[in-house]
């Protein structure tokens, strides 16, 4: 189950690409291409589908097959009607899966959908004169071909046959098991027909298998097993109605044309097809499905042997030199037969060709397990495995890396022991082995956790469409760097943010085709999405060429909103302007569309990106396009720190965040409005008193460090006594209710084994500045 | 860190149980003190026992909460029942206990002045909490059960480090 709900998962998701890519795709060759991967996709989820009992999902997916199917053939054209049926399928399905993973019964999907997508799909078979096997539940569709009925333009059938294309053949392994499965399927039916409780039942069931079969026949055009289908769905619908005794006969000839199927199916293996002279057979169980009646002579003669039954209709041919090999597959109990069987020369001569099937298919099997055993390494070159070990393996390794450091700074001090100097080297040289292989473990597994961002990016062109439909401009994603890694967590963190910004770009950032063409840009608006390593960081990017943020309108909002004066505004560089957007509630679009423009959303984008310790920089020029650029780290549970002292204690300060530590003098630090700020440079910089956040009691001594750490353009002083040095931290969450509050993110172990807290910067700058501001505004 | 978890003498059991005869499940509990009294807390509840440790204290945090500490690996808070009790604080001695607890999927840690025993008693001796019990709010006191010689407070755990305390941290991030 497990493995359905991953594996589906996955490949909705190349489903939804490829049918974006589909919508888009330039040449027929590279449509149908997709085409067959949209349905290969779909194929595989209704087939795990309904082997796990998942009709809510079968039902769907098979909906949406039928269409794709009609597209593949040419007989639909792509269309944005069609598109959306299919695309929204795409998410029910989705939908269905996530219910399913999170322990729930999957919803029946939206009936007006399904009944959209048979209309596009069967909307010709009406027109077309659909066989007589059509009735069973199709009935829903003639009352709702809709507009979707105008999406099927050309309806004529080819009539010549044609060989199997490339991509049909392609499809032929789905088509084979499909067939087989629906092989099994008719024999569980017949099963039941004999039984007269079940009768009713099974015999719908065996209609709605012939009538799926009968496509797939349809469409690889192999005319004789369709008609043999066609009379087997026909005669299905009849057999309510049918006595007895025809049942016995029906049901043994249906039990023959299984056979004949399974045999077709073997041969279709290898891309062979055969053929028969099934009139007889096809005849008489048309006839019997009428009115019961069936041929005397040969009334019971096959006495419940199918081989029999196949040579007494003519499907095969007697033949001489007869092999006893029992057919298992066709005949419920081939040893009594044997036996019992009156005309017993004819049973054991029919026995020939059932062993040259037999040695086909070993032979068959050696084959595929030939061909397997190649493909095999190819297949395990990658295993699953669940996250929840790969965590508990990053655990481990973080608790060796604090280990490691502990054995580090003991074997630092082990110098000053009185111990013979050739052991303390070989200790120190021990520790500095351990040292390299647990940095190099360190990073294998922090490898293991890596994911290509393609991931994410595979799925924008689906949202930056929808958008466009939605907006009505036209919108080109172009994606570079998406084969990027990052880990898995930072990747899951990443989804949201980046589809939030990517809303915002097609939304407010690229214009319509019309002020587009005004302005003498390009109709068609690009957002380009790029991704690319730098140093231990990942930096994204997303460019829009739209109409770029308007300074004056941003710095008017931000004065309405106060969180700044007209006269601190001018003083502003650009980007900090710009950042207002980032602010709570901070939206400058004129309405609020459904898409975005409620003003949580970049505020929240934010948020996440400080959560992953990154940042996040806006660069814009009107009319030309904004530039948001995410900067994060590639890992998020391992990273460097500079360990601090406050009083007594210590704590640790992500590298990363700091920009530089200074060391101002007591008449350096000023006071504005009662908070201390130091002039660095060229900036005031503001200062916080980290015993005072930290509830030390303060102390007369001048002799402080300020580090100075950013978070998205803006600096903030942290006051600390002492500076320990940099250290490898492992981050442990500190989430408890009880500790929870205080200005961090989280906690390391120190070499001793010692908690050390980890300061959130975020949270004290925000809280920093946010005082600072408000307390200046009031003074002014 | 060495588990010290003091297994009871037959004889203890056996004065616990006393007159098992009566009807009423048998609680399994593990016994201490905190100031003059002597608290009860199901053993099934509790993970280990540990020595005192190195306390990393967190600002900001609420008053009774002594801070955090690395349990192998793992960082839990430690609460400080004296002070939870709003008793005088005491000069650590050799016999302070760290209890580490699991309550509803959070590990927390308290601290104690000793640890007594592992008892079990009858679930009959055990009385509904009277309505004031030595200045404790009675919320988390589940019973008082009565031995021989002495009286033993049975600890709500939930509620002596949840609903209420939710509150008290709501208060304390707003005040700062």
């Amino acid at each position: 189950m497990q493995d359905f709900l991953t594996e589906s998962g996955e490949l909705i998701e190349q489903l939804d690409a490829d049918l974006v890519r589909l919508e888009a795709a330039g040449s027929p060759e590279e449509a149908q291409e997709l085409c067959n991967g949209c349905f290969r996709a779909l194929h595989t989820i209704k087939g795990a589908a309904s082997f796990l009992g998942l009709t809510a999902v079968t039902t769907f997916a098979h909906a949406a097959e039928d269409t794709l199917n009609r597209l593949r053939k040419g007989e639909v054209d792509v269309t944005e009607e069609v598109m959306d049926a299919l695309l929204q399928s795409s998410d029910i399905v989705k939908g269905m899966i996530d219910q399913l993973s999170e322990g729930e019964e999957a919803h029946e999907g939206p009936k007006e959908l399904i009944d959209t997508l048979h209309a596009i799909a069967e909307g010709k078979t009406d027109t077309a004169g659909a066989p007589d096997s059509q009735p069973t539940g199709t009935g829903s569709t003639d009352d709702t071909q809709g507009p979707d009925q105008e999406a099927n333009t050309d309806d004529s059938k080819p009539g010549t046959p044609l060989n199997l294309g490339p991509q049909k053949i392609d499809l032929l392994e789905f088509m084979i098991t499909d067939i087989q499965d629906a092989s099994k399927q008719i024999g569980e039916a017949v099963e039941g027909l004999c039984n007269d409780a079940t009768r009713e039942e099974s015999a719908s069931h065996l209609a709605e298998v012939c009538e799926e079969m009968e496509k797939t026949a349809e469409f690889f055009e192999l005319d004789e097993l369709t008609s043999l289908i066609k009379v087997l769905a026909s005669v299905a619908l009849k057999l309510n109605d049918s006595s007895h005794e025809s049942i016995q006969e029906i049901t043994i000839r249906i039990k023959a044309a299984k056979f004949l199927i399974d045999q077709q199916a073997e041969s279709l293996n290898d891309q062979r097809a055969l053929s028969w002279p099934l009139e007889t057979l096809c005849a008489r169980l048309t006839q019997l499905a009428e009115d019961g009646s069936i041929d005397p002579q040969v009334k019971g003669q096959h006495q419940g042997d199918v081989q029999a039954l196949l040579v007494l209709d003519g499907v095969i041919q007697e033949q001489a030199g007869a092999a006893s090999q029992p057919q298992v597959e066709a005949s419920p109990a081939p040893a009594e037969t044997t036996d019992a069987l009156a005309p017993g020369s004819q049973v054991s001569e029919d026995k020939q060709p059932a062993k040259k099937e037999e040695a086909k298919a070993a032979e068959k099997t050696d084959k595929d397990t030939g061909s397997r055993s190649t493909a095999k390494p190819v297949a395990e070159q990658t295993i699953r495995v669940e996250v929840s070990r790969l965590e508990s393996l990053l655990n481990l390794v973080g608790q060796l890396v604090l280990n490691k450091n502990r054995v580090l700074a003991l074997t630092r001090n082990i110098k000053d022991l009185p111990i013979a100097p050739e052991t303390a080297e070989d200790f120190s040289d021990a520790a500095g082995d351990l040292d390299h292989l647990m940095s190099e473990l360190q990073v294998s597994v922090m490898r293991t956790r890596m994911q290509p961002l393609a991931k994410l990016f595979d799925r924008y062109p689906r949202v930056i469409r929808d958008m466009a439909r939605m907006t009505d401009k036209k919108i080109n994603l172009e994606i570079v760097g998406k084969d990027t890694e990052v880990d898995k967590s930072v990747l899951e963190q990443l989804a949201d943010p980046l589809v939030h910004i990517l809303r915002n770009s097609s939304d407010h950032g690229v214009e319509n085709p019309e002020d587009r063409k005004a302005a003498g840009k390009n109709e068609t608006g690009t957002i380009h999405l790029e991704a690319e390593h730098q140093g231990s960081h990942v930096r994204v990017a997303i460019t829009d060429d739209g109409k770029g943020l308007d300074r004056e309108v941003l710095g008017q909002k931000a004065i309405e909103k106060g969180l700044t004066t007209p006269e601190k505004l001018e003083q502003l560089a650009d980007e900090d302007v710009f950042g207002f957007i980032f602010g709570a509630g901070f939206s400058t679009a004129k309405q609020v569309s459904d898409l975005s423009g409620r003003g949580v959303g970049m505020d929240v984008v934010r948020t996440n990106i400080n959560k992953l310790n990154g940042t996040i920089n806006v660069m814009s020029k009107k009319g030309q396009g904004t530039t948001i650029e995410i900067l994060i780290p590639l890992t998020v549970a391992i990273m460097p720190a500079m360990v601090v002292g406050v009083g007594d204690h210590v704590y640790s300060i992500p590298l990363q965040s700091i920009v530089e530590i200074v060391r101002p003098e007591p008449e350096e630090v000023k006071s504005v409005s009662g908070h201390p700020v130091m002039r660095l440079r060229d900036i005031v910089l503001p200062l916080v008193d980290m015993r005072q956040r930290l509830d030390e009691p303060p102390i007369e001594d001048g002799g402080r460090f300020a580090v100075v750490v950013a978070v998205g353009g803006q600096r903030v002083g942290l006051c600390v006594d002492r500076l320990v040095g940099q250290q490898e931290i492992v981050i442990k969450p500190l989430d408890d209710s009880f500790t929870q509050g205080g200005p961090f993110s989280g906690a390391t172990i120190q070499e001793d084994g010692e908690v050390c807290l980890i300061l959130d910067v975020v949270q004290l700058i925000r809280n920093s500045t946010s005082s600072f501001s408000s307390e200046t505004k009031t003074a002014a | 860190m060495a588990t010290d978890t003091q297994t009871p003498s037959t004889e203890d059991i056996n004065t616990a149980i006393g007159h098992a005869s009566n009807d009423g499940e048998l609680l399994q509990l593990v016994s201490f003190e905190v100031g003059d009294e002597e608290y009860a807390v199901p053993i099934l509840s509790v993970q280990e026992i540990n020595r005192m440790m190195q306390i990393t204290r967190v600002p900001q945090s609420p008053p009774f909460v002594e801070g955090v500490i690395n349990l192998r690996g793992k960082i839990i808070p430690v609460i400080d029942l004296r002070k939870r009790f709003g008793l005088v604080e005491l000069e650590n001695s050799d016999d302070v206990r760290i209890i580490v607890v699991e309550i509803a999927s959070r590990v927390i840690g308290f601290t104690v002045d000793r640890v007594n025993e592992v008892l079990r008693i009858n679930s009959s001796i055990v009385e509904p909490p009277p309505s004031m019990v030595c200045g404790i709010d009675t919320d988390y006191v589940q019973g008082v059960g009565k031995l021989d010689d002495r009286l033993l407070i049975l600890l709500h755990l939930e509620k002596l480090f949840t609903a209420d305390e939710i509150a008290e941290i709501d208060q304390s991030s707003n005040a700062a």
